[in-house]
């Protein structure tokens, strides 16, 4: 009858969520729909954006090295100026003198000086080049980053071009890389067990942090919900009738906790491929391209995990939600609940708990989101063992705390709310 | 047919904090009974009733239904009751068959399929019982509800203000209901109510209640008699006049 009984009430639990869109929209679609739309409206805003760059060419030379048999031209930079940056889609406008800089149009202005070309064909001087940017504008940073590519780049053509000339004017037994660039170093990504990987691992472990960020938002809708099942149906007046049936109150609160639960799972889920589709979206925006390497096992082992730490998250705060007057306390409860989670979550993605030293540690085990986070953080870096461990840890944990509240309420709690 | 007993409450005391709620009730109920609870606002009968319906427990006295120890063994006590809380409320999104066949699944998990039949018919809803129970008006909701409470048979159904907050047409059908169902299956009833028509047209037996404590005890004739009233809004005035004055 246990089973049969917790089915029913399960099922019951279901078919209301079913049917509450609201509740639905704005825990499923809206994450879903929210992210990726950011996204996309960043995309589209970002492509809208006339980002204005104005180039002055004060030099506006040629000059020839007679010794190096080599020449420069400021109009050479110039040129690859305007179809680097144009190629990113800003506007690019050639000015003549360094009055651009008072035109509130224009964000970056970058002046090749007078004796910019004499010095970029001498063998011992430097010639330099001015960038203004204009301040608070975030746009602006990126086109001043972009030209310092394009600048830079060039730099590296003419020393190459010149240390061959040079070369080959003393006749040296001498390679311009080898001048250049002395020393390189070569990096490979490899595994705790030192397996070469690609850099999509790197990419799996931002995914990871994604999914503890992902955490922290699954935690609200989950609490609600049971808040909602417990303080909304006795101030509905339907939870008297369900509790005077021949089934234990704690049957009733795990059917209310497991339907919160799956609810804060789909929630986890759709927050998750709404975070990735947004990375991906705004990282196209800016100009790149990201392919993520999804990884089964990583989202089963995340869908466990979600399931626990609302499950955790519920079991903590139980019992001051029933001894709550009504709704809103219940929900400044929850809320002061999902803050410390989403606090605990937010430095899980900004920092690796698996490399934080041992005494810290064992201080963060009190609190069961660092289970969560270690779980996760572990599994991605390999160490499999760990991951099992934190997680076992965490659904201890959850069926412990869970066992507890239960044993805390009863028919009376459930039904009448404390005396003011 | 000898009455078999039903419900058994001694002593009952309920305390909230310095609050006396119930200060020591005792009554016995029949099968095939009608025992009416009848008191101003606060007198107790909504706690009493809970006490019985297993819902909060007594801090001092005994409850025995169908000779099970209510305080020991409530989930075993719950399966002979049926109960209708006073402001209960459906779930605006599941139909009225689904209240029915949740309740029945719960209750009676070997007849489900007939006893959702019989919760059809006693609240006469007809085809309404396949819409959502948000769209019902209120006297369809107490329908359902009370239909809920008494579709398994049980061997006591406990009844908070069945006809609050209902028009007269509704009242009406909800009285024959609980009549009707009572002639039909023999259970005991406990209900408490406001309305004496109500209780003179349903009740075999009442108690007036009145600070926690039963003032008087009998069926409608006997308390007429003994408070030489001729009627028993009459009657009960009587009665907590004269329990206020002793």
């Amino acid at each position: 009858m246990r089973g049969y009984g917790f089915r029913v009430l399960l099922w019951k639990e279901l078919l209301d969520l079913s049917r509450d869109y609201k509740t639905i929209a704005t825990s499923l679609l809206l994450p879903l729909i929210f992210f990726p739309l950011l996204g996309l409206l960043s995309l589209a805003l970002i492509t809208q954006q006339p980002i204005n760059v104005a180039i002055v060419d004060l030099d506006r030379s040629t000059i020839h090295n007679d010794l190096l048999n080599l020449t420069f031209s400021s109009k050479d930079l110039v040129r690859e100026l305007m179809l680097g940056l144009e190629d990113y889609g800003f506007n690019v406008v050639i000015g003549n003198d360094t009055d651009v800089l008072s035109d509130p149009d224009i964000d970056l202005v970058i002046v090749i000086p007078r004796g910019f070309t004499r010095n970029l064909t001498s063998l011992n001087s430097t010639a330099q080049i001015r960038i203004y940017r204009r301040a608070n504008v975030q746009a602006s940073t990126r086109a001043e980053s972009i030209a310092e590519t394009i600048i830079n780049g060039f730099s590296s053509t003419v020393s190459r071009e010149k240390v061959e000339a040079m070369i080959r004017v003393t006749g040296l037994n001498a390679s311009a890389t080898a001048i250049l660039q002395p020393i390189t170093t070569r990096e490979e990504l490899v595994t705790i067990s030192g397996r070469r990987v690609g850099v999509e691992e790197e990419l799996k472990g931002l995914f990871a942090r994604v999914l503890v960020l992902a955490l922290s938002v699954v935690i609200t809708p989950a609490t609600s919900f049971i808040i909602d099942g417990i303080i909304g149906e006795r101030e509905r007046k339907t939870i008297e009738m369900i509790l005077s049936l021949p089934i234990p109150v704690s049957m009733i609160i795990y059917s209310k906790l497991v339907a919160a639960t799956m609810l804060g799972l789909l929630t986890a889920i759709a927050d998750a491929l709404g975070f990735v589709a947004y990375i991906m979206l705004t990282t196209m925006a800016l100009g790149g391209s990201v392919s993520l390497p999804i990884d089964p096992a990583l989202l089963v082992l995340h869908s466990i995990i979600a399931f626990f730490t609302i499950l955790v998250t519920i079991s903590i705060s139980l019992p001051f939600i029933t001894r709550t007057r009504g709704i809103r306390s219940a929900s400044n409860i929850a809320s002061g609940i999902a803050i410390i989670g989403t606090i605990v979550f937010f430095t899980g993605f900004l920092v690796d708990y698996s490399r934080l030293p041992t005494e810290i540690k064992s201080i963060l085990y009190i609190v069961p989101y660092t289970h969560s986070i270690l779980s996760i953080q572990y599994y991605v870096i390999g160490y499999t063992l760990q991951s099992m461990i934190h997680l076992l840890v965490l659904i201890v944990l959850s069926i412990v705390l869970l066992a507890i509240s239960t044993k805390l309420l009863n028919t009376e709690k459930m039904l009448l709310a404390p005396p003011s | 047919m000898l009455s078999e007993l039903v419900v058994e409450a001694w002593d009952l005391v309920k305390r909230y904090g310095s609050r006396v709620a119930v200060a020591g009730i005792s009554f016995s109920v029949f099968s095939g009974e009608i025992f009416g609870l009848i008191g101003p606002n606060g007198a107790g009968k909504t706690t009493t009733l809970r006490m019985v319906a297993t819902l909060i427990r007594p801090d001092k006295g005994l409850i025995y239904i169908k000779g099970i120890n209510v305080l020991r063994e409530p989930i075993r006590a719950r399966r002979h009751i049926g109960y209708l809380p006073e402001e209960a409320e459906v779930y605006p999104r599941l139909t009225g068959y689904e209240h029915l066949l949740f309740y029945a699944r719960l209750r009676r998990p070997d007849r489900v399929e007939e006893t959702v039949e019989f919760g059809i018919k006693l609240s006469g809803l007809g085809k309404r019982i396949y819409d959502r129970a948000g769209d019902y008006s209120k006297g369809m909701k107490r329908r359902l509800l009370l239909a809920i409470a008494l579709m398994t048979r049980p061997d006591l159904a406990i009844l908070d203000e069945p006809t609050s907050g209902l028009d007269v047409y509704a009242s009406v059908h909800v009285r024959r209901m609980i009549r009707d169902y009572v002639r039909e299956t023999g259970s005991a009833v406990i209900l408490s109510s406001h309305n004496m028509l109500e209780v003179e047209y349903l009740c075999d037996r009442i108690a007036f209640i009145s600070r926690g404590k039963i003032i008087s005890m009998g069926t409608p004739r006997e308390l007429l008699e003994k408070y030489g009233a001729s009627n028993l809004e009459e009657a009960f005035v009587k009665a907590v006049e004269g329990a206020r004055g002793s």
